[in-house]
């Protein structure tokens, strides 16, 4: 069955990319990630234009964190106020980024300056979460109890100045590292199609020290309103946002979404995060390839604006 | 009643959406419309031809006895959702026809179909630190971004190559031109480069296509050829020439325009999201909070 997608103006099966919104939706709900760094990378795969997939995919990744913030509303595990700082500075990051990628684009070196960054982010993240649940399996395995590693008590963040209080967190610290944090967090959005929870959940567990039943929900609460921004900002900046596309992608993926969380409540979670380091690795080997390997037609021609 | 609403708050937000989603792309596509016939500036122009030309043009030489005449099997191609490439039949007659039979091959007719022509920018890519990036690009204008030539037999056979040259029949001598003001000089040897790379990329897309014995004649007089335009083709008007010869001799052509055009929810969506991009974005932010929140209404759980 096909469909001609009117922004990315290219034919494309509607049951291909069904199956590849519930395929990325299955993990994301098995792994309980948002999945956008491996939807976007997936699309461009898959021949749209990198920075369509990247547009595209935040509208993408708003509905599908809709309903899990919604979740963590009605459970009180929302920090607001921190939310709305993180919001603060993810806007003005996503607001550059996109800009970055109207530059970059027109420099035709976007899909290049994509692939290194996911070599990078993927490749890192991809090797800690190996190390880790490698290390978690070995000690469950020798029969130890595998104890989450506490957080200290004061770190360099709370030496800063312009100190806030966040009630819900429990904290009483600088605003300048979360506002940083969602600034960088709104960049990655912007430029890899991605929510950035797998940067702020961390961040905000081992940088900023938040009791970790607020992290996910507070994460959740800022990727929605960040999400939102930044499909407006692409598609009124770079008209790179591709609403059929978006349809079909959030569809497969609520209903991948659904059967990825009955399959991952029967898996552990160092398995888990086992299993979604490989998939990771996996993806950054496939975009290294791209850069490293000699390309089989070293040129490559796109349409210009005659101005 | 209000803890009913509440309880169907996802289909009634999902409905909500759909209804102000529906008035809002109402809005969008009469405003593209008002501000100037639902054409909207693209970021990637695609320039008209400035002058309005007519349809059909013919061309007598003269001394010639015969006459061409064609016409497409569409002269209005719509470019719908379900739009996956077409294939257009080009027909024609020869008026005065001394041809004893259709396998004579009395007359050569060359066909040829050109899409607007625009500006390119061609890329090559050279290893830098053992990552292959783009490093090097030039600019060329008046690069066709469709072209086909089919012919009764190779256009080499048929024509000198001067007169190829001169009137641009042939792959070889598409009259696209490195734009004024690169970024770099670049060298004759590397503008050859570059002018075949377009040639073979578009040959590859199946935008530039080249039919040696795409023209058949069907009869004494009629000749017939089809032409594939593929899905990934630019919308637009296209010219198709036809031109008639005998013996190296051009004895008469004929130009009828085809053009290719946006129609239905294809037309609607493209207009609205370069016509009104900002409002654009935020329906499409409202469709997708809505499949959120009938996800979760559905499937009665998070879907996180």
């Amino acid at each position: 069955m096909q469909f001609y997608l009117p922004v990315a103006e290219m034919s494309a099966n509607v049951l291909v990319f069904l199956a590849m919104g519930g395929a990325v939706g299955f993990l994301s709900g098995m792994f309980g990630v948002g999945g956008g760094f491996l939807m976007t990378p997936l699309l461009i795969f898959a021949g749209i234009p990198a920075a369509v997939a990247v547009g595209t995919e935040a509208a993408q990744i708003l509905a599908s964190s809709v309903s899990g913030a919604l979740a963590q509303w009605r459970r009180r595990n929302i920090d607001v106020k921190m939310g709305l700082v993180l919001l603060a500075g993810g806007l003005v990051g996503s607001a550059f980024g996109v800009q970055l990628v109207g530059v970059l684009r027109r420099l035709g070196v976007f899909d290049v300056f994509v692939s290194a960054c996911y070599v990078t982010f993927l490749g890192v993240i991809g090797m800690l979460m190996l190390i880790e649940s490698t290390n978690a399996i070995r000690k469950s395995r020798g029969g130890r109890v595998v104890s989450q590693r506490r957080p200290g008590q004061h770190n360099w963040v709370h030496g800063l100045p312009l100190k806030v209080r966040f009630n819900r967190s429990r904290l009483y610290i600088s605003a300048i590292p979360p506002l940083l944090l969602g600034l960088f967090v709104g960049l990655l959005a912007a430029i890899m199609g991605v929510g950035g929870g797998f940067i702020m959940v961390p961040a905000m567990i081992y940088l900023l020290r938040m009791p970790t039943q607020v992290v996910v929900g507070t994460s959740l609460f800022q990727i929605v309103f960040l999400t939102a921004a930044t499909t407006i900002l692409h598609a009124s900046q770079n008209y790179n946002v591709d609403v059929v596309l978006a349809v079909i992608l959030m569809a497969g993926g609520v209903i991948g979404a659904q059967f990825g969380a009955l399959a991952g409540e029967r898996l552990k979670g160092e398995q888990l995060r086992f299993l979604l380091a490989t998939f990771i690795l996996f993806v950054c080997a496939r975009f290294a390839w791209q850069l490293i390997a000699r390309p089989s037609e070293i040129f490559s021609i796109s349409s210009a604006s005659s101005a | 009643m209000m803890r009913l609403l509440l309880r169907y708050r996802g289909p009634v937000a999902f409905f909500v959406t759909l209804i102000v989603g529906g008035v809002l792309f109402g809005i969008g596509e009469g405003e593209a419309q008002r501000r100037g016939k639902a054409a909207p500036p693209a970021p990637v122009a695609r320039p008209m031809p400035q002058v309005a030309e007519p349809e059909i043009k013919r061309e007598q030489q003269p001394g010639a006895r015969e006459s061409v005449e064609a016409d497409v099997s569409a002269r209005n191609i719509a470019v719908t959702s379900s739009f996956n490439g077409t294939e257009i039949v080009i027909f024609g007659a020869i008026d005065g026809s001394q041809q004893p039979s259709p396998e004579s091959g009395y007359y050569d007719v060359i066909i040829v179909v050109e899409g607007v022509p625009g500006r390119i920018v061609v890329r090559r890519k050279g290893n830098v630190a053992g990552l292959w990036l783009n490093t090097a690009s030039a600019i060329f204008d008046n690069v066709p971004s469709y072209y086909a030539i089919a012919s009764t037999r190779p256009v080499e056979e048929i024509v000198p190559e001067e007169y190829r040259a001169l009137h641009g029949i042939g792959l070889q001598h598409l009259r696209f031109t490195p734009a004024v003001g690169q970024k770099d000089a670049i060298s004759t040897e590397d503008l050859k480069q570059y002018r075949e790379a377009i040639i073979r990329l578009k040959l590859n897309d199946r935008l530039y296509v080249n039919r040696e014995h795409g023209v058949a004649f069907t009869g004494k007089s009629i000749f017939r050829a089809s032409i594939v335009l593929p899905a990934n083709v630019t919308v637009g008007p296209f010219d198709t020439k036809v031109y008639l010869l005998r013996e190296e001799k051009l004895l008469s052509t004929y130009q009828v325009r085809l053009t290719l055009e946006r129609e239905g929810m294809e037309r609607y969506l493209h207009a609205f999201a370069y016509g009104l991009p900002t409002l654009y974005g935020f329906v499409t932010v409202m469709i997708a909070v809505g499949a959120g929140l009938l996800a979760s209404t559905v499937f009665g759980r998070s879907t996180h």
